[in-house]
């Protein structure tokens, strides 16, 4: 079995009075596609943070590659290779999409230009029509902001930003929740893509169908605790609701 | 892209002034729309200190009559607050109106004196009317009134109202007009030559009522005992008697206000302010004009006219002093 | 096209085609708002010089009008960068005269004439401007407190100040080397050479805006600061530089005012904040961030000023001028919104074509 790329043991996390996180575990593999599922209250957006370097934890144990780490910003886990994609999708709607994908990591023309803050515009359009090429993202224009696009470009945006400068972990929280039915299939095509390459992909997610349709595992989230996980071809919906909800239970892996 | 709008629109500036320069030259004149069409008449430019004063509209009304008469035409401006940055832009605009002659109120000693320097270089006749400027060499004539006898007159009347003395105070504009220091210090002269008051020096109200209210329920907070108060202009005795009656002072304290607009007469009836000191801004209107006209046609000038004053009391603002109360339309 | 292909081709797809279609760069120039108010101040210059072609036609006139516009020129810079971060800075009016007036103290204390004292006259203005500009960003983006209050206070602040460091008397001394040159000195016999100060900060400011990395953080910042916060953009430390830089810009106008008035004209400025909003608002720039241009802001500023010089040398009364002025403001404000709505429905930003769908309906 090879070493999973993010793994976490124990987390712990309260808010107050609420445990979000209980003695939490998780685990994903390079290349691999997994689910993270639970009722509401789970603790699964929490988790996220947690492991995207948003959140601190109370107490349990985050290991990158094998090694034991303390994430601290958000900034540190790009630096590794892990990124996010959140519900809200975190872009700027007055900016092009290539401003949007290269915000915070500009390439400034080189020697004076650089130095008194010209950037590099051509450079990073062509990287980023790669980025929205490879994912078969449906970019029409690279200078109109994407505050007119439609919900689904956004959203392939979004995730062309976070493949474009992962290439370790990819989370995405609740990727399929505002689109429509053909653009939820590019966002599932799009996730298939990313692992080929190799990236690990996490995703949130209350839609059943799209978990049995497109991941290799499934974790369960209930109460902040991993509840199971299973490989998704020995599951069905079904089951998967009963874990969710604790009506049924399956031995933890 | 947003470059692209930038260099086109420079463009279109540049070819849009140029046509305005090269084309613009010839063509029959419109005939200003302004009162009246005197082609043979002058062009008379008045600049008001401040837009909407009493003081400023009846010497406009004055300034109108006498440019009738003299066969002119007058337009009037004013900017929005007594402020020598908004006056400004006002005066170099009236200058490239190209008039005959500009009546002013500059609004600071300093600030007005290029701008105008300018107009007369341009050989406009300038006549500064009610303030004036630090050097005034420029200008054919100055007309004001003198202040320094008004803020005198105004002590005896305070003195008249309490012979046994005690604290006085003054509420002015702003440092730097020429006219309302005049009158403090005329005022302040006074006090010291009588040491039974005590001078509790100068506050500045800004030309707003409200601050000058604020000031004076301050004042009255801290010394109780104030017996006179003199206000140095019409919105300074405004919010002065306003101040006052919040206090609720009206019985113990003299008001002595300088100006006499409409609600300043109202107050004078009601008895909340004692005497005013009324200047004649209509005079001096009509002296401008003959000065500016006697300049115009090359006859002889007076470089300085001080002209007088009328003390309005609630005896006789019905009778003797009908005239002197300020217009707030003119006609 | 078979009909297997069209299917494919969702609603969203075929809207992005056509509107595509449509979008020549020619169309693009026409559509900014900065460009569609430039044209109405064409139009205005033109109606008032066939009006008054001897009198508002001239150069001598329109020089001056430059010249008034040149101090809130270089204070409408300053402003655009902070209204598109969606803030907004009440304060520059008082900084600008407390400015001036510790520069002023400065050099009368000095009491040379020369170039030398005039020169450390515009370094304390322009810092004492960066000091104030810099606790209004720390408070904005570390205490979190909304920019208004923090502005509105500084503005009370900064005046109040300005007051007791002066007495409430105003300092007239003012080193003539500055009142000949900068004050009302030409360069090549006929530009103001205060305007042409206020031209080189304005294309700086356009440079840096729209064409580094500085002017794209602004943007950024504006249009989403939970975006860029996320993305690693520092923003409060963003914040802190573009009202340092407003404040800067405040104590450069302050020497400039001293030079023109030879003044520090403490009862002065008392509308120049709302002035200045108002030229950058009327020239495109969004009050709720993200959006704007410096040329537009030039544009903006030049508007009210041509009306009212305008006004005033055909004679109309001067209480219209205001009235017009805000016709103006809320008609851009208004534009601004329907663009903005029908963008955000995925519609053109065409502020005509907006009108139209709405009829349809």
């Amino acid at each position: 079995m090879t070493t999973p790329v993010l793994e976490a043991r124990g987390l712990t996390r309260q808010f107050g009075h609420v445990r979000a996180l209980d003695e939490a575990d998780f685990e994903v593999y390079p290349g691999e596609v997994t689910a993270l599922i639970g009722d509401n209250g789970a603790g699964k957006s929490t988790l996220v943070k947690a492991l995207s370097g948003n959140l601190a934890v109370d107490s349990g144990v985050i290991k990158f590659e094998g090694e034991p780490i303390t994430l601290t910003s958000p900034m540190q886990s790009s630096a590794l290779g892990i990124e996010t994609v959140y519900q809200d999708l975190a872009l700027a709607p007055h900016l092009d999409p290539v401003q949007n994908v290269y915000l915070g990591r500009e390439i400034m023309r080189p020697g004076l230009g650089g130095l008194l803050g010209l950037m590099n515009v051509k450079e990073m359009s062509k990287q980023s029509r790669h980025a929205f090429d490879e994912l078969g993202a449906t970019v029409r224009s690279l200078t109109d902001p994407v505050g007119a696009m439609s919900g689904g470009q956004r959203q392939a945006i979004a995730i062309a930003r976070a493949v474009h400068w992962a290439n370790k972990v990819v989370f995405l929280d609740e990727p399929t929740a505002a689109l429509g039915v053909r653009q939820t299939k590019n966002v599932l095509e799009t996730i298939r893509r990313v692992r080929d390459k190799g990236i690990a992909v996490v995703f949130i997610s209350h839609s059943m169908p799209h978990v049995m349709e497109v991941s290799d595992r499934v974790q369960v989230l209930r109460l902040g605790h991993r509840a199971a996980t299973v490989d998704t071809k020995d599951t069905n919906m079904e089951e998967l609701v009963g874990l969710m909800t604790g009506a049924s239970t399956r031995n933890v892996a | 892209m947003k470059w692209k709008k930038s260099v086109l629109g420079v463009l279109a500036l540049g070819a849009s002034a140029g046509l305005m320069l090269t084309g613009c030259s010839g063509g029959a004149s419109s005939g200003g729309s302004s009162a009246g069409a005197g082609s043979d008449g002058y062009k008379i430019a008045f600049i008001q200190g401040v837009a909407g004063d009493e003081f400023y509209i009846s010497m406009q009304c004055g300034i109108e009559s006498a440019a009738k008469d003299a066969g002119a035409t007058v337009t009037t401006q004013g900017p929005e607050k007594f402020d020598p940055t908004l006056q400004k832009p006002l005066v170099d605009s009236v200058v490239a109106s190209k008039p005959d002659a500009i009546l002013v109120a500059p609004t600071d000693v300093k600030a007005m004196e290029a701008p105008l320097k300018a107009a007369a270089d341009a050989g406009i006749k300038v006549v500064l009317v009610d303030t004036t400027v630090d050097d005034p060499s420029f200008a054919v004539s100055q007309i004001s009134s003198d202040n320094k006898g008004g803020g005198a007159a105004a002590f005896d009347a305070i003195k008249e109202a309490h012979p046994e003395g005690g604290k006085v105070l003054v509420v002015s504009v702003d440092p730097g007009i020429s006219t309302t220091d005049a009158r403090a210090e005329g005022f302040q002269e006074a006090v010291k030559g009588d040491d039974k008051f005590t001078d509790l020096g100068v506050q500045y109200s800004h030309n707003e009522p409200s601050t000058a209210a604020e000031i004076v329920t301050a004042a009255l907070q801290k010394d109780p005992d104030i017996v006179g108060i003199f206000a140095a202009n019409l919105f300074a005795a405004e919010g002065s008697a306003t101040g006052v009656k919040q206090a609720g002072k009206e019985d113990s304290v003299t008001i002595v206000g300088f100006d006499a607009g409409p609600a300043q007469v109202k107050q004078l009836k009601e008895g909340t302010v004692q005497a005013l000191v009324a200047q004649e801004p209509a005079t001096i209107g009509k002296d401008g004009v003959a000065q500016a006209i006697a300049a115009l046609n090359g006859d002889k000038v007076e470089a300085k006219i001080e002209t007088g004053f009328t003390i309005i009391t609630k005896d006789n603002v019905d009778g003797d002093a009908k005239d002197a109360v300020y217009q707030s339309k003119c006609g | 096209m078979s009909a297997v292909k069209q299917a494919e081709m969702g609603p969203e797809t075929t809207a992005i085609e056509t509107a595509k279609d449509r979008e020549t760069p020619i169309r693009k120039l026409f559509k900014a708002q900065a460009f569609q108010i430039f044209i109405v101040l064409l139009v205005v210059i033109a109606i008032f010089s066939a009006i008054a072609p001897d009198t508002f036609a001239q150069l001598s006139n329109l020089r001056l009008v430059v010249q008034n516009a040149s101090i809130l020129a270089v204070l409408g810079v300053g402003m655009t960068y902070v209204i598109i971060t969606s803030g907004i800075d009440l304060s520059i009016g008082s900084v600008l005269v407390f400015s001036g007036v510790v520069s002023a103290t400065t050099m009368r204390a000095m009491g040379g004439d020369d170039w030398g004292t005039a020169i450390v006259g515009i370094i304390v203005s322009i810092g004492v401007g960066i000091l104030w500009g810099t606790f209004n960003g720390i408070l904005i983006s570390k205490a979190k407190v909304p920019p208004l209050i923090v502005t509105l206070g500084s503005l009370g602040m900064a005046l109040g100040l300005a007051q007791i460091l002066t007495g409430g008397v105003d300092i007239r001394e003012v080193p003539s080397v500055l009142t000949d040159s900068i004050g009302y000195g030409n360069i090549f016999g006929a530009v103001p050479i205060i305007s042409v100060i206020a031209l080189v900060v304005v294309i700086i400011g356009a440079l840096v805006l729209h064409k580094t990395k500085f002017g794209l953080y602004t943007y950024a910042v504006g249009s989403s600061e939970e975006a860029a916060r996320r993305v690693g953009v520092k923003v409060d430390r963003h914040l802190i530089r573009i009202y340092a830089i407003s404040g800067g810009l405040a104590g450069l106008a302050g020497i400039l005012s001293l030079s023109q008035f030879g003044t520090t004209a403490i009862a002065g400025q008392s509308q120049t904040n709302l002035n200045v909003i108002a030229a950058v608002v009327i020239g495109g720039t969004s009050l709720f961030g993200g959006y704007g241009t410096i040329f537009g802001t030039v544009v903006g500023l030049f508007i009210p000023a041509v009306l009212q010089n305008g006004f005033v040398i055909t004679g109309v009364q001067p209480f219209w001028q205001q009235v017009a002025v805000g016709a103006v403001l809320i008609l851009a404000v208004y534009v601004d919104q329907v663009r903005r709505s029908s963008a955000a429905r995925g519609g053109s930003t065409s502020f005509w074509r907006a009108l139209v769908s709405r009829k349809k309906k």
